[in-house]
């Protein structure tokens, strides 16, 4: 009972606490608008500002060619870009920084050189008889004498035709800024437009098709796929930044030696802060849900696994708390030292980022983070639904919160030395 | 003879090379208010911090109510028997007062009615005031309601004054009276003279780590606070001559006033009937030892403001 009181009051002077509050629910769901907002696509997608030259204008009227201008169509459809034109008298990249502006933004040009047209269509024409060559030698053992001596009098034409054709240049020209994150993806957009284009000329066809499907039976946003991570963070920060610094300023201030003084005892205690963390977090998770679903329409759902999970969570991340608040006596170093061990693990343990993307040695040191084994265990619980992964991941942290809840009640003083 | 409260005998506590508590002995009785003067670091929280059993001693024996503060079981005795205002007192800033004391009440089986130990501190008019934003004296009274909520037999008030403006300072003054006439007994550390004088029935003096003079303010001051001084202002030497003649122990400060040390009561009467003889007409003052004085003799210096021993 008397841990139930500690929890009623711990409980309640944080929720009277503005910047308690803030940073234990607004933050974590001011986050979660930023990257909704990023990721969600709503608000209307932004397009990636493209500045094109065509060089390959008539020079009698200055219209441009018919496959300059069917290229820059198609550009114009993906709905990628927002594609501005640099006049062919300009330098490209003065031009683009000037009409960017003081405020900038990342530069990319792509320059369509001058016979563009005439390249594409005489490069076509090699292609296809290419092609006739390669058919005739593959049905060549299969044709008659009449058939063979017809055949090669027709290759004989195409081989001069096929002399007559300039050899194809390189058209399209790409500047990007080596800074520009995107810089990467922008060019592949251009360079499938430019192979689709290919093959529509040369008249192939794709004969592999792609068709997408979710590994989920419920199709997630990418918003879905953030809430886990993120609430996973943040009931981290909770117990490594906010319990440690709390607890360490009731002590500087004497508060736990007065609860000392009563019939309290030190389970008491630890029980009614671990009870009250959990509450926090179980409502963190209900709030980031439904912000989610109000504005970002998130279909994720906390399971029964899902809040066992976030039980054991927040006593491992409150054991974490405890130790650190028992070693460390000062609040303000109490305050960077939580931030100097959940910021890192935050970055490390693959709740933002995909640990494939890290390199080995980092994803080396993710596997020895607690956070990396709980927003595993509520990615598989909440998003996945898999049972499987679940109970690894949860073991792992099971085990993490005994052994810390241990750890953090041994370094909880109750009497003075 | 009073019941025996607290019973500590050859007390030591020892920091690696710090020897706080150096051997005390002493005794508390039921209804009495009990203090302990010292500066800074003569060893009066760590004694009863030992007491309140949160913190172990070195040596010796402590007792409270007959049970031993080492012994778990005889820990739980105590902590239900005991309330405590620690030094420099806080509370969860965001609770209300009333909050704050029943957070504290309800850590014990029973308790009193919280708004009866609120009325009693007179704190009525801030029941639900959050405590960040009471005064220092406010504060003070919380935690003496506090530790009363659960209607303890003895009541530890660790320097209840520190740091207090002097209004606040008698404001707690009248709540340690209210609780003598409740029939509690009050265990009080100062480095305050004039408080442990005021509301003491016994005073333990105590300076590092050893009890340099204990007894009743007035046995202390008859022991060692030395004589009364009967001050004659801007005085003649003629009449400094005939007092010296008379009744000797006479001198003269460099104010011109004259000083007569006594020995009794009678010894004033009859210096006081001699000056009414000679129709002096100054203006008389007479000087009683106080605890100070004594404090001044067995330690041999005085404790500041701050609780620094000086001198």
């Amino acid at each position: 009972m008397r841990a139930v009181t500690i929890f009623k009051a711990v409980t309640k002077n944080w929720m009277r606490s503005r910047s308690g509050l803030f940073f234990s629910i607004m933050f974590p769901v001011l986050l979660l608008l930023v990257f909704g907002a990023i990721f969600s696509g709503t608000g209307g997608s932004s397009r990636s500002t493209l500045f094109v030259q065509n060089l390959d204008v008539s020079a009698s009227d200055g219209k441009p060619s018919d496959f300059s201008k069917a290229f820059i169509d198609a550009l114009n459809s993906t709905e990628t870009f927002d594609i501005r034109d640099v006049p062919i008298e300009a330098n490209a990249s003065t031009h683009a920084r000037n009409a960017l502006g003081p405020l900038g933004g990342n530069i990319r040009i792509l320059i369509i050189s001058k016979g563009f047209h005439d390249d594409l269509l005489a490069g076509t024409l090699k292609v296809r008889i290419g092609i006739i060559y390669g058919t005739y030698q593959y049905f060549e053992p299969l044709m008659n004498e009449t058939q063979k001596i017809a055949m090669q009098q027709g290759l004989a034409q195409l081989q001069q035709l096929n002399q007559s054709l300039p050899d194809t240049k390189t058209s399209l020209t790409v500047i990007v800024d080596p800074s520009d994150q995107s810089a990467a993806v922008i060019k592949n957009i251009i360079a499938s437009i430019a192979n689709a284009f290919n093959y529509e000329l040369i008249g192939a066809e794709n004969v592999i098709q792609f068709q997408e499907e979710s590994v989920t039976a419920t199709r997630f946003s990418n918003v879905d796929y953030y809430i886990p991570g993120l609430t996973a963070a943040f009931i981290m920060t909770n117990g490594i930044i906010a319990l440690t610094s709390n607890t360490t300023e009731f002590k500087r201030r004497g508060i736990i030696k007065r609860l000392s003084i009563t019939p309290l005892t030190k389970m008491d205690w630890i029980v009614g802060n671990v009870l009250s963390q959990t509450l926090l977090n179980l409502m963190l998770t209900a709030i980031m849900i439904a912000v989610g679903w109000l504005i970002f329409n998130v279909r994720v759902i906390p399971d029964a696994l899902s809040i066992i999970l976030i039980f054991l969570g927040s006593i491992m991340f409150s054991g974490i708390g405890m130790t650190l608040s028992g070693l460390i006596k000062d609040v303000e170093a109490a305050s960077a030292i939580g931030n100097a061990i959940a910021f890192p693990m935050m970055f490390l343990s693959g709740t933002y980022f995909p640990l494939e993307f890290m390199p080995s040695y980092l994803q080396s040191i993710s596997r020895v983070l607690p956070l990396t084994y709980f927003s595993e265990g509520l990615r598989f619980a909440m998003i996945y639904k898999y049972p499987e992964g679940v109970y690894i991941n949860m073991a792992v942290v099971a085990v993490l919160a005994v052994v810390f809840l241990v750890i953090g009640s041994l370094l909880t003083r109750w009497k003075e030395k | 003879m009073s019941k025996v409260v607290v019973e500590v005998d050859s007390l030591v506590k020892q920091y690696d090379k710090l020897l706080a508590v150096d051997g005390i002995s002493f005794e508390v009785y039921e209804g009495e208010v009990f203090a302990f003067l010292g500066p800074n670091g003569a060893g009066k929280t760590t004694t009863v911090e030992i007491l309140e059993c949160i913190k172990p001693l070195t040596g010796g024996t402590a007792r409270v109510f007959g049970y031993d503060v080492t012994r778990k079981n005889d820990v739980k005795e105590i902590k239900r028997r005991i309330g405590v205002l620690p030094q420099e007192f806080s509370a969860l800033d965001k609770l209300t007062v009333k909050e704050n004391i029943e957070l504290i009440g309800d850590m014990y089986e029973k308790h009193l009615d919280v708004t009866k130990v609120i009325n009693l501190l007179d704190l009525e008019d801030k029941t639900k005031e959050r405590f960040e934003n009471l005064s220092g004296g406010l504060k003070q009274r919380v935690g003496v309601a506090a530790a009363l909520v659960s209607d303890p037999q003895l009541v530890f008030l660790d320097e209840p004054t520190t740091g207090l403006d002097p209004k606040a300072r008698r404001e707690v003054w009248t709540v340690i009276e209210n609780l003598k006439k409740l029939g509690k007994t009050v265990f009080l550390t100062t480095h305050y003279m004039e408080e442990a004088q005021v509301l003491a029935d016994r005073i333990a003096i105590i300076n590092k780590g050893k009890i340099a003079a204990i007894g009743s303010p007035e046995e202390l001051i008859s022991e060692h606070g030395g004589l009364k001084v009967v001050i004659i202002r801007k005085g003649e030497e003629q009449l400094a001559s005939v007092l010296q003649k008379r009744y000797g122990q006479t001198t003269m400060n460099s104010h011109g006033d004259i000083l007569v040390k006594v020995d009794d009561v009678n010894e004033l009467w009859r210096v006081m009937a001699t000056l009414t003889d000679m129709k002096t007409g100054r203006d008389v003052d007479i000087q009683t030892p106080t605890i100070e004085d004594v404090f001044l003799k067995v330690v041999g210096g005085r404790i500041t403001e701050e609780g620094e021993l000086k001198g």
